[in-house]
Parts: C-alpha cells; structure tokens; sequence
C-alpha cells in the first residue's frame, strides 16, 4: 500500500506492505536505523519512535498504522530542534556543553562539533552526563525523554521514571540517564522559562550530584 | 497475511462478514497481537484495523453510566481521568480500580499503542483492566452483523485468551453503571518491578457502605461488595465467599483476616513462568489486606 506520512518534519510516501513492521519500514526501506530492535516484542523500548508526539513501540506497529500520522525518529532531532530552535535551545547550549562543559566532563565532546548540525538539548545532556554507555538504548530513551519534556518541561524524578520506564538500558543503571533529563529540562528548557537555577547553577550543581551517586 | 482498515463499525463487520474463507481477526491497537503473530501462535490470514472507528472511542457519561469505546487506548483512558481531575464532578466517573489497573499495563509506550477493548478481549488472566470491571459490574456491548448483545464483564471470559466473542463479533463499548460509579474502589498487582511488567497477581475490589454518609461512615455496615483478582485462575476470578463474609457487616480486623484467607482459599492459580502457586496464594492475602485497606480508608476520610 502506498503510505503518506510526516517523518521527522518531512512529508514522505513510501509503498510498503502494511503488515510490515515500523521499524523494519524505518531502517530497511527509509534506512533510518537509529532506531534499534532489540526485544522485538515490546518490553525493551530500543525502538521507540514517536507518533503523533507520544512514544510508542515500532516493533509492535505495522507500517499501515503510519498511515497520516506524524513520526519523529531519533534521526530527526536535529532537524527539528537544532535547526528550527536552534538559535535559542541547540546553538546557545551545544557551544556551552560542547567546550568548556565537555573538555571538564569529557562527555560532550562529540565528533560532530565541526559541521553537524547542533544537537538537541537532550542529547547534549545525555553525553555531558555520560549517560550514553553502548548506546543501543540511548534513541529510544532519548524519545521517551522528548516526549515528556515536551509535555512536562519541569518533571520531577518521579515523573521522568516513569516516562523513562519502557526503555530498558543494561549499562548505565539508569542514573545519569535521568541526571541527563534533569539537565536536558534545566539548561534547555527551563532555561528558556525560569532563568535562574537553570545553566549556571546547574553546572556547579551537577557535579556535586555527579559525585553523590 | 492481507490488512484493511475500517473508517467506522459498520464497515469493520461487513469486511468481516464479507470474508469467507479468511481467518479474520479485529486489530486494535496491536500490542498483543501483532507479538502473538510474529511468535506463530495466531496466524490471522485477514487483519480489520479497527482503532480509527471513531464510534469506538468515545467516552461518555450518561443517564445509564460510563460507557468506554473499546478501541480508547489505555493512555486516553489516563489522560481524560488527569484532564478531569479539576473538575470536581468529573473527577469522579473514572472509578479508581480501573485507573490504577489501567496505569498498571505495560509501559508509556504500550499504554499510548493499547486499547481497553484490547486488554479485555486479548483475554490474558493477568490483564490489569480485568478484575475492575468485573468488580465494577461493567457489562460489555458486542456487535456482529446480526445485531448486538449485552453480555456481563463476568461471564465474557471463558479460559485464557477464550471469551465468548463469536467469529465476526465484535467488541464495541464497555458500560460501568451508574450503581458501581457511586462506592470506593482500589487495585493492587504484583510483578517483579514496577514499570513493564506483567502482574504475578492482581486483585480490585468495588465497595459501598450503608446509608449513613460522613461521620458516621465508620461504623456503617457494608452495603455491597465485590471482590476480583486476575492471574490465580484460568479467567479473571470473582471472589464470592469474601465478598459474603463483609457483606452487610461493619469491617474489622478479624473479619477482614478471615476474608483474606477466604481468598486464598477461593483463588485456583498454577505455577507458570511468572511465579509459583503458592507464591500466588502466600501474596494474594498481603494484596487484599492492602487493597481494601486503601478503599476503607479513603472512605473514612
């Protein structure tokens, strides 16, 4: 069947057969594989897409399901914040995270400082807190944490638990992936709504919580 | 494996009717049986996608009670409840039991995909949404092409994954009368984490005190009750002898302890891969002592 939908910002019409999963759609013929299969049935979250701005397994949907609806994948990150927000979310905060934050932490100097588009505040924050280990959970969390952040720009632990508890990560303990929320909601989005305990104080304030756990 | 997507009802069960030969199942919101069918244990040779039917995902409060469309997945469920919760009169059409087994279901990301419908018809004895309704007398609208049928929350499980839905049928809408809107309720599930986990036992129970309402509401008997729990039997089980002993009677910690073993006694689970037998019986009496402590209380408030 002939498929119309939004991906990532981008109108796309794809033919495919409609029992074919979204995530076999989105990495085999769209060749967008940063969104993981790992379970396949719908208990891991490594491939966690978002429909219509809510997470949502790809390995439990098929394909005919897209059918009008909106998708962002972890591809279109950038995109959609970098470029478009990025004046005010990805350029301000990747400059900050990216030199003096990443040289101390070692954790946001990325390879793609150079040409790459900036990245989205959350994934800033996910390599400043190193909570990226393999990184085979890390798109489908990061969506969890998009999600809820677009919702919810202030959550509480409680809150980012439980947005974060259909993503299973092996590696990291789960510790500073919510230490990256936190920071990801702090420096760019609270930011933009409170100054005050957001960048500045944030950064004293999270290596002091970096050194308790 | 061929797919088609109904736009309303009607449409869903003349496809179905239309399909002879087809091994047809109704697809929902798919979190169910989409891994039932990669793993071989369901192969439908015709999917009818019936999520977009709207006349299936309203939500409606009437003269008659609550009537869930069964395709509103288990997130709209949650959210409408969050939505209302400032609007006092509102707040309260959403019973509790069903909320907190519906928050129970899976993860954010199977909640959002999940529809209600779906939890009641893929027919699990652990499906969180189950013991609710049951306690909260809910009764289930089926449609086929020969008209519809009322049939009561109680009696639509036949075993695991067997209801009495026929080839064709579908469910439409689930009615929890206005009796049961009025009363306490509460739900408790064991798993072995909180988040994404499928329970090892799970009870509700639905209760509503005399006539007296306020101060004295301590010491008013029991007007009616009920009791139900999912994963200790084949279907989600009706609890009747618990329900007897606090029937009609004020509450007290000897009572509610005979009816905790009453449970135990009445509940018939088997060990599987979740948990044991006598894991089950040992933590269903812990979870019924905590659940109707939680409706007790909030009722003494």
């Amino acid at each position: 069947m002939l498929l119309e939908f939004e991906l990532n910002g981008k109108q796309t019409r794809v033919e495919a057969e409609p029992t074919l999963r979204a995530l076999d759609l989105l990495r085999d013929v769209l060749g967008l594989t940063g969104t993981k299969e790992g379970c396949g049935r719908g208990e891991c979250g490594a491939c966690t897409i978002l429909l219509d701005g809510m997470p949502v397994n790809s390995c439990l949907l098929y394909a005919a399901k897209l059918q009008g609806r909106r998708v962002t994948t972890i591809e279109g990150l950038t995109a959609e914040d970098g470029t478009e927000d990025g004046a005010e979310d990805g350029t301000e905060d990747g400059a900050e995270d990216g030199t003096e934050d990443g040289a101390a932490d070692g954790g946001g100097d990325h390879a793609c400082q150079g040409d790459c588009p900036p990245l989205h505040p959350l994934q800033e924050a996910f390599l400043a807190e190193g909570a990226v280990q393999c990184g085979f959970c890390t798109p489908g969390m990061i969506l969890s944490a998009k999600s809820l952040l677009d919702r919810n720009p202030d959550p509480d632990v409680g809150e980012i638990e439980e947005a974060l508890s259909g993503n299973l990560c092996r590696c990291t303990g789960y510790g500073k992936i919510i230490k990256a929320v936190q920071r990801a909601a702090g420096d760019g989005i609270k930011a933009a709504r409170e100054p005050g305990p957001g960048s500045g104080a944030g950064k004293s304030g999270r290596r002091q919580r970096g050194a308790t756990r | 494996m061929q797919y088609l997507r109904a736009r309303n009802l009607k449409q869903a069960l003349l496809q179905a009717a239309e399909a002879a030969g087809e091994r047809v199942k109704f697809l929902a919101g798919g979190t169910d049986l989409t891994v039932q069918i990669a793993e071989g244990a369901l192969d439908p040779t015709l999917l009818i996608d019936i999520s977009a039917a709207e006349e299936l995902r309203r939500l409606e409060r009437g003269a008659e009670g609550l009537r869930i469309g069964a395709a509103l997945t288990i997130a709209e469920l949650l959210e409408s409840a969050r939505a209302a919760a400032g609007k006092p009169a509102e707040s309260a059409s959403i019973p509790r039991c069903l909320l907190q087994g519906a928050a129970a279901i899976g993860s954010p990301q199977i909640r959002h995909l999940g529809t209600i419908g779906g939890n009641v018809c893929n027919a699990s004895p652990c499906g969180d949404t189950l013991a609710p309704l049951i306690v909260l007398a809910a009764s289930f609208t089926l449609r086929s092409p020969r008209g519809s049928r009322v049939v009561p929350a109680e009696e639509f499980f036949l075993g695991p994954k067997a209801t009495v839905l026929e080839p064709g049928e579908i469910l439409e809408s689930i009615l929890i009368p206005v009796s049961h809107l009025s009363g306490r309720s509460a739900f408790r599930m064991i798993g072995k984490r909180n988040g994404q986990v499928i329970s090892q036992v799970n009870i509700a129970v639905w209760l509503k005190r005399g006539r007296s309402e306020g101060a004295g509401t301590i010491s008013t008997p029991i007007e009616d009750i009920r009791i139900a729990a999912g994963s200790v039997a084949p279907i989600p089980l009706r609890l009747k002898r618990a329900e007897e002993l606090l029937r009609s009677v004020i509450p007290d910690p000897p009572l509610l302890q005979a009816a905790a073993g009453a449970v135990q006694e009445e509940i018939q689970p088997i060990s599987d891969v979740r948990t044991s037998q006598a894991y089950r019986r040992s933590v269903i009496a812990s979870l019924f002592t905590d659940v109707i402590g939680e409706v007790l209380e909030r009722e003494g408030r």
